[in-house]
C-alpha cells in the first residue's frame, strides 16, 4: 500500500519556542539571511511560527501557529510551474524539483500560505557553520525556489532502509526535523493512509481543522484547536 | 531581358496603352505575356490592374491555420500522453488550457503560412530582371513590352506614344 | 494642401538619407539610457535578483509591471493597422508604421523583461519544447507557458505585418539610393517590381494579416492577464481581468502613438502628413477607451467592496486609503480626471492637448499595472506573511532603460525606414481613394478603345 505522508499541529500544545524552526534549518541547510536581508523580508523559512496576541502583560492571550507547506492535493503552486519544477509524488507530496527551477516566482505567489521561498543571492556560511551542512541535502544555489518536503531525504533513507530489510515501515520509525525537535509533541509526522498510525489517528480528531480549508487546496497538514480564537484570519 | 516602354502619367493612358498593346500583340507577333506593368502603387478598380485577383491566399491561410492547429495539438496533447507524469489530480491532458495553445499556433500557422502564400505568390525574392526607372516611384505607371522583336520596334512606340505616353525608353535589366 | 507624388517621396525619404544634429543628440541620450539597463543588468546577472526590492511575499513587481506595461503598448499597432485597416478608415495611412514599429519594439522589450526576471535566465530556454534525454519539458498548464507561445505568434504576426508593407518602400529606397544603401536595400525589398500581380498579391496578404492578428492581440493580452488570474490571490482570482487588461492595453498603446507621433511630426517635419485630423481621431478613440477603463475598473472595485470578503478588502483598502493610496489616485488622475475633459471638448482635442493627455495616461497605465500587481501579493490571505516593497536603484534603472531602450530603437528605425507607408499615402490620394482588396473588383473603369478620342497632341521628341 503507497504512503501518503501527512502531519498534524497540534495548536494545544504549541509553545512557540521555534525549535522546529532551527531544526528544519539545520536539517535541511537553510542559509541565515542576515540582519540586512531579513528586514527587506527575505529570509528563508520553510516553517515559521505565526505569533498572534490579544491583551497585554501580565495576561495577553497569545496562539502560536507554525505554518509550512501544507503540501496540498490540490496545490495551486503545480499548475503554474513553467517546467514542472513544483509537482506531486506519488506519496502525496508536493515536491520540488531544484534543478529544473528556473526561479519565475509564480509558484511563491500562487501559494495562498506563502510558504515558498527564494534563494534571491547565493547562500553563503559563515565558517565553521559551513562544516555542520547535511550532506543528505542538496545546497540550493541562486534563483531557486525552496520549500519545506516534508524531509524527503529521511522518508527515502527510511524506505529504502525497509526495501533492503524486506519489511514494511513503523510507524515512528522516522520522523521530519521538525517534529523530532518538539518539546511539547505538537507536531507529529507519519502516513496518513496507515490506520494504526498516530498521525491518522489524530488527524481525526474532532479538533481538526485545515489552514484555510476553504479554498479548496486539500492540505495535508491538519491543525488540531480547540476553542474559536478569532484572530480575523481565514483559517 | 530587354524591356521597350513609355511612362504614363495616370491610370487611364495607361490602361489605353494596354489595351491597345493587348490589341497589337497579334500583328506584331509578341506574346500578351510579355506585357510589362510597372508602378509605384496599387491602383485598383483598373482592369491592368485587377487582372490577379484570386481567391487562393485565403484558402491557403485557412489550410495553413488548420496546420498550425494539428501541430498544436500533437505538441500538447500527443507529449503531455507520452510522458504521463503523476499529477496528483490534475487531468493530464486538459483540453481548456491545451486549446490556448492549439489556439495560438493556429493562428501562427496562418500567419506563416500567409507569409509563404505571399512570397510565391508575389515571385519574391528576385533580384534578376528589375526594371529600375526612378519616375515609377513619382506616380508613374511604366507600361511596355519585354523583349519585343526587332522589326515590330517602330510600330511598338507608336503604339504606346499614341496611348498617351510621353517618352519611350527601353532598358536592360541584367542587374 | 494635396502633395504630389514627388514631394510625398521626398519629404518621406528625407530622414533616411539626411541627419540632422539634434538627432544625434536623441540618439547618444537614448543609447547612455540603454548603456545604464545594461550595467544594471550585468550586474544584476552576477549577484542575483536579491539586488532587487522584491521579497516575501513580494516576488514580482517592477518586473512584471514592466511586462505587463509594455505588452500592453504593442496593442497600438494592431488596433491601427488592423482594425483600422478593415474598418476602411482612410484616415489611418500615415498612421499605420508608426503604430506597428511601435508595436514590434514593444513586444520585444515587453518579452525580453521575463527572460530576465527568473531567478536563472541562463536556463530559460527550458520553456522551449524540445526534447531532452534529461525529460525536461514545459508545462502547457502553466500561464507562463501560455505566455511563450501567445507573445511569440504575436511578435511573428507584428513582425510581419510591419515588414510586408514596408517591402515596396524598401524598393522606393533601393532605387533612389546608392552604394551599399543601394545593396542593404534591395536586399531588404526582395527585389519588389510593382507589377499588379505582386501589388495585388501584396493587398491580399495584408487582408489576411489583419484578420488574423486581431484575435491574436486580444489573445495575448488576455493571456497576459491570466498570469494573475488564475491564482487564488485576493482580488487578482478576478474574471474581469481579461477585458479588463485588453482594454488597458489599447488605452496604453494609444497614447503611446499619439505621443510618438506628436514628436515625429515635430522632429521628422512630417507636419502635412499627421494632421490635426488625425490627432483629433485617435484623441476620440483614447476618449473611448479611458471611459471603458474607468468603467472596468469601476465595476471591479464595486463588486469587491459590495461582496466585503475580508481577504480582498484587505487588498482593496490597501490600495483605496491606505499605503497605495496616493498612488491609486495619482494613477486615477492621470487616466481619467485629466485626459476626459481634454479630450472630450473638441477645441482641446488638438495635437498638444492628446499629447498631453497621452503622457499622463502613459504614466497613470503603468501605475494601474503596479497597483494591480503590489498590493494584492502584499497582502495575502495570511496577516504574519504580509510584506511591503521598495525598488532599488537596479529596479528604477532598469525601467527607465526601457523607455530608453524604446526611444533608441525608434530612433535607428526612423532612420532605416520611412515612418510613413509612401505607398499607402499615395493610394489614398487616389481619386476613388483606395480600399481594402475585395475578391470581385467592384469598381471598374471602362476599357478604352485603342483609337476613341483625339490622338494625344504632345508627344515631345
Amino acid at each position: 500500500m503507497s504512503h501518503k505522508w501527512g502531519l498534524v499541529v497540534d495548536l494545544d500544545r504549541c509553545t512557540g519556542c521555534e525549535a522546529c524552526v532551527v531544526a528544519c534549518h539545520s536539517e535541511n541547510n537553510i542559509p541565515t539571511a542576515g540582519e540586512d536581508q531579513a528586514a527587506r523580508g527575505r529570509t528563508i523559512q520553510w516553517i515559521r511560527v505565526e505569533r498572534t496576541w490579544e491583551g497585554d502583560f501580565p495576561n495577553p492571550k497569545v496562539r502560536f501557529q507554525p505554518v509550512l507547506c501544507q503540501q496540498c492535493d490540490a496545490a495551486p503552486c503545480e499548475p503554474v510551474c513553467p517546467t514542472y519544477a513544483s509537482y506531486h509524488t506519488e506519496e502525496g507530496l508536493n515536491g520540488q524539483v531544484y534543478n529544473r527551477c528556473i526561479g519565475t516566482r509564480f509558484c511563491a505567489n500562487a501559494c495562498p500560505y506563502t510558504v515558498r521561498s527564494f534563494n534571491f543571492f547565493n547562500p553563503k556560511w559563515e565558517k565553521p557553520l559551513n562544516l555542520q551542512l547535511n550532506p543528505d541535502v542538496s545546497v540550493r544555489s541562486v534563483g531557486i525556489m525552496e520549500k519545506c518536503t516534508f524531509c524527503v531525504q529521511r522518508i527515502k533513507s527510511a524506505e529504502i532502509q525497509a526495501k533492503a530489510e524486506r519489511r514494511e515501515l513503523k510507524d515512528g520509525e522516522f520522523t521530519t526535523a521538525c517534529a523530532q525537535s518538539c518539546a511539547s509533541k505538537a507536531l507529529v509526522f507519519g502516513d496518513l493512509n496507515d490506520p494504526n498510525s498516530e498521525v491518522a489517528r489524530m488527524a481525526n480528531s474532532d479538533r481538526a481543522t485545515k489552514l484555510l480549508g476553504d479554498l479548496g487546496t486539500k492540505p495535508n497538514v491538519t491543525y488540531l484547536e480547540r476553542g474559536n480564537w478569532q484572530d480575523g484570519t481565514n483559517s | 531581358m530587354k524591356v521597350v516602354y513609355a511612362l504614363f502619367a495616370d491610370p487611364e493612358s495607361a490602361q489605353h496603352a494596354v489595351d491597345a498593346l493587348h490589341s497589337a500583340s497579334a500583328d506584331l507577333k509578341f506574346s500578351e505575356q510579355k506585357i510589362v506593368i510597372v508602378s509605384g502603387e496599387p491602383h485598383e478598380g483598373y482592369d491592368f490592374a485587377d487582372s490577379h485577383l484570386t481567391n487562393l491566399p485565403y484558402v491557403w491561410a485557412v489550410l495553413g491555420a488548420a496546420a498550425g492547429g494539428l501541430c498544436g495539438y500533437l505538441l500538447t496533447t500527443l507529449s503531455q500522453k507520452s510522458y504521463p507524469i503523476f499529477t496528483g489530480g490534475m487531468p493530464i491532458t486538459p483540453p481548456w488550457t491545451n486549446g490556448i495553445i492549439i489556439y495560438e499556433l493556429t493562428m501562427l500557422g496562418a500567419i506563416v503560412t500567409t507569409l509563404i502564400t505571399l512570397l510565391r505568390g508575389a515571385r519574391l525574392p528576385n533580384f534578376k530582371g528589375l526594371i529600375k526607372d526612378p519616375e515609377i516611384w513619382l506616380g508613374k505607371i511604366l507600361v511596355g513590352v519585354a523583349d519585343p522583336p526587332d522589326a515590330a520596334r517602330a510600330q511598338l512606340e507608336t503604339c504606346l506614344l499614341r496611348a498617351g505616353g510621353a517618352q519611350v525608353r527601353e532598358t536592360s535589366t541584367t542587374h | 494642401m494635396e502633395r504630389t507624388a514627388e514631394q510625398i517621396e521626398q519629404d518621406l525619404l528625407r530622414p533616411i538619407f539626411t541627419t540632422s544634429s539634434r538627432y544625434m543628440i536623441a540618439v547618444t541620450l537614448a543609447s547612455c539610457m540603454v548603456l545604464a539597463g545594461v550595467c544594471a543588468l550585468g550586474y544584476q546577472l552576477w549577484e542575483g535578483i536579491g539586488v532587487w526590492g522584491i521579497n516575501s511575499p513580494v516576488f514580482w513587481a517592477f518586473d512584471i509591471t514592466n511586462f505587463v506595461f509594455w505588452i500592453g503598448i504593442s496593442h497600438a499597432g494592431t488596433l491601427i493597422s488592423a482594425i483600422l485597416r478593415l474598418c476602411n478608415a482612410a484616415w489611418r495611412r500615415p498612421v499605420t508604421r508608426c503604430a506597428e514599429a511601435i508595436t514590434v519594439f514593444s513586444i520585444l522589450i515587453g518579452a525580453a523583461v521575463p527572460l530576465f526576471h527568473v531567478g536563472r535566465p541562463w536556463l530559460d530556454f527550458w520553456m522551449i519544447p524540445y526534447p531532452s534525454e534529461r525529460g525536461i519539458w514545459p508545462n502547457f498548464r502553466s500561464p507562463l507557458a501560455w505566455d511563450f507561445f501567445a507573445i511569440s505568434t504575436y511578435f511573428t504576426g507584428s513582425v510581419t505585418f510591419l515588414y510586408l508593407p514596408t517591402i515596396p518602400d524598401f524598393a522606393a529606397v533601393r532605387d533612389n539610393a546608392k552604394g551599399l544603401r543601394k545593396k542593404i536595400y534591395g536586399l531588404l525589398a526582395l527585389g519588389w517590381q510593382g507589377t499588379p500581380r505582386q501589388w495585388q498579391r501584396l493587398e491580399i496578404a495584408m487582408h489576411i494579416m489583419a484578420i488574423a492578428i486581431v484575435p491574436v492581440a486580444v489573445s495575448v493580452h488576455t493571456i497576459v492577464s491570466w498570469d494573475f488570474s488564475m491564482t487564488l490571490v485576493p482580488m487578482w482570482h478576478s474574471t474581469i481581468f481579461g477585458p479588463y487588461f485588453v482594454i488597458g492595453a489599447i488605452f496604453s498603446g494609444i497614447a503611446a502613438l499619439i505621443l510618438t507621433m506628436a514628436l515625429l511630426r515635430k522632429f521628422l517635419h512630417l507636419e502635412e502628413y499627421l494632421r490635426p485630423l488625425h490627432f483629433n481621431n485617435l484623441g476620440k478613440l483614447l476618449l473611448t477607451t479611458s471611459l471603458l477603463w474607468f468603467y472596468f475598473t469601476f465595476a471591479e472595485r464595486l463588486t469587491t467592496w459590495y461582496g466585503n470578503s475580508p481577504s480582498e478588502m484587505d487588498v482593496f483598502w490597501s490600495s483605496i486609503r491606505q499605503n497605495f493610496a496616493p498612488i491609486f489616485w495619482t494613477m486615477v488622475v492621470c487616466n481619467f480626471v485629466i485626459p476626459v475633459p481634454i479630450l472630450s471638448v473638441k477645441k482641446f482635442r488638438t495635437i498638444t492637448g492628446t499629447a498631453i493627455a497621452s503622457s499622463t495616461i502613459i504614466i497613470g497605465m503603468w501605475l494601474e499595472r503596479f497597483l494591480i500587481i503590489v498590493p494584492a501579493l502584499d497582502h495575502k490571505y495570511l496577516r504574519f506573511a504580509w510584506g511591503t516593497y521598495r525598488p532599488t536603484w537596479v529596479e528604477d534603472t532598469l525601467m527607465a532603460s526601457s523607455f530608453g531602450m524604446m526611444a533608441l530603437l525608434y530612433l535607428l528605425f526612423s532612420k532605416a525606414v520611412p515612418m510613413i507607408s509612401i505607398w499607402e499615402l499615395k493610394v489614398g490620394l487616389q481619386p476613388h481613394g483606395g480600399g481594402v482588396i475585395t475578391t470581385a473588383p467592384t469598381k471598374r473603369k471602362p476599357r478604352g478603345l485603342v483609337l476613341e478620342g483625339p490622338l494625344p497632341t504632345d508627344v515631345p521628341e
